[in-house]
């Protein structure tokens, strides 16, 4: 017997932000980690801080902490995203 | 297999040859849990709809963070598909306003490597119109619509949201209540007053409480009628909790069977006594952490007293379970007061402020 049924997903389209224009280089740009808290996230960052400043010429890397790892970064956190060129956003698990 | 639109349903709908066929067809698009679902026809999703009087394009509501709409008529398909008959529904949609309160934190709740599931209590008349048992088994396979009514929230979340393992769902572990993590408390034989009471809602108002809470554990004391002793047990496997899991205070639940009940409503306790003394002895030193391999984070401050529960309100006590046997279990918290535990009434307004704590 032939049966008819129905596509359990969301089929609804959300609007959603739309990605920034990819820098061409990082040199003399600044870059912001957003971390979630956890204690994974120190030595990756400033490794990783290391790497982007040495080897791509970054000028700045700002350091954001969210104060709810299982949460979206904090108001104060996305307000300051506009002033930087690049964004690193990191778990620590 | 053949699909196509129909704009009238709001969803693609697809013709398949048989009852097998269908069950390929969910598994292969990872619209299941794994287990079989009940094909979801035109006609069951619509007389779900209709039994909530509800039109299709109904929204529920948005999620806060992702911002995905939930509709009655999605929300439907997917109650169909977990075994609902439409007197189930209600309440799948009331655990729906519930979890998408923002206190409940839905997308940490389900993305975390924690890996919890939601617990749902349901409380008043419709705990027996729709034939919970909140003896035998509660925790478990007790009954059919406690079954597939938290069926139906996980797979709404693997459906509406995306929470399948591995992609939104990050858990590391999981456990088993993912499948199903439901129950009704046994408000007729208990002198205390219901969960949701307790809670705000109106005596007599079927309501749903949820929380984001990992596998419950199960206590066992036979040997006392003492409600301190008995209740010393509780706490102490809440401390356990905070030791080898998570130290940070949250919403815990405690289900309270008939055996150990009877002891504590017969020296005249009622549930806030319970919240009270539990809130008191369900307590570690952050030193503790040291007896069980987690020194290396003790640092200066072993000293630190850290509570189970915020206050006695963040105590969530349930009577349920079966006749016989001093048990009693546990419900941890997801982690900490990161997420609240929210009770909705069924039917109630959606803008109403939900219980909260």
């Amino acid at each position: 017997m032939t049966l008819r049924v129905l596509d359990p997903t969301n089929e609804a389209q959300t609007v959603g932000g739309q990605p920034a224009a990819r820098p061409q280089s990082l040199r003399g740009k600044t870059v912001g980690f957003i971390s979630n808290g956890k204690e994974g996230t120190k030595g990756y960052f400033a490794h990783l801080e290391r790497l982007l400043r040495t080897e791509l010429g970054v000028a700045d890397v700002v350091w954001c902490t969210k104060s709810n790892y299982s949460a979206p970064a904090d108001a104060h956190i996305v307000d300051q995203i506009k002033r930087w060129h690049a964004v690193v956003a990191g778990v620590g698990d | 297999m053949q699909a196509s639109v129909k704009p009238a349903l709001l969803a693609k709908t697809y013709e398949v040859e048989d009852f097998a066929a269908a069950q390929e067809l969910y598994h292969s698009h990872g619209w299941t849990d794994g287990l079989p679902v009940v094909p979801p026809t035109e006609a069951a999703v619509a007389a779900c709809l209709e039994w909530a009087g509800m039109p299709p394009d109904q929204l529920i509501g948005i999620e806060p963070v992702r911002a995905q709409p939930i509709t009655a008529h999605k929300l439907a398909i997917n109650a169909v598909m977990a075994g609902c008959l439409p007197m189930h529904f209600p309440v799948v949609v009331t655990a729906w306003h519930a979890m998408m309160q923002e206190e409940f934190l839905l997308h940490g709740v389900t993305a975390s490597t924690g890996g919890c599931a939601i617990f749902v209590v349901l409380n008043g008349p419709i705990r027996r119109e729709i034939g919970a048992n909140p003896t035998f088994n509660a925790l478990g396979n007790s009954d059919r619509a406690t079954a597939v009514i938290g069926r139906a929230l996980r797979l709404a979340l693997i459906n509406l949201m995306d929470v399948r393992p591995g992609d939104i769902d990050r858990s590391t572990l999981g456990h088993p209540g993912k499948f199903s993590y439901c129950l009704a408390e046994d408000e007729e034989d208990t002198t205390w007053e219901p969960l949701s009471v307790a809670r705000g809602m109106p005596p007599g108002a079927s309501a749903v409480t949820v929380m984001a809470a990992m596998a419950p554990r199960q206590i066992m004391n036979e040997w006392t009628r003492e409600p301190r002793e008995i209740l010393e047990t509780f706490a102490a496997e809440m401390r356990a909790n905070q030791r080898h899991y998570s130290i940070h205070g949250g919403n815990y639940a405690i289900v309270i069977a008939k055996q150990l009940r009877e002891h504590i409503q017969a020296a005249g306790w009622t549930k806030r006594d319970i919240a009270e003394f539990i809130y008191e002895r369900a307590r570690v030193r952050r030193s503790e952490w040291a007896d069980v391999g987690k020194g290396a984070v003790v640092r200066d401050r072993g000293d630190s007293v850290y509570t189970a529960l915020a206050g006695p309100d963040h105590l969530l006590v349930v009577a349920a379970g079966g006749p016989a046997g001093g048990f009693g279990a546990v419900v941890p918290p997801w982690l900490g007061d990161k997420t609240k535990a929210v009770t909705v009434a069924i039917g109630a307004c959606v803008d109403c402020a939900p219980a909260k704590g």
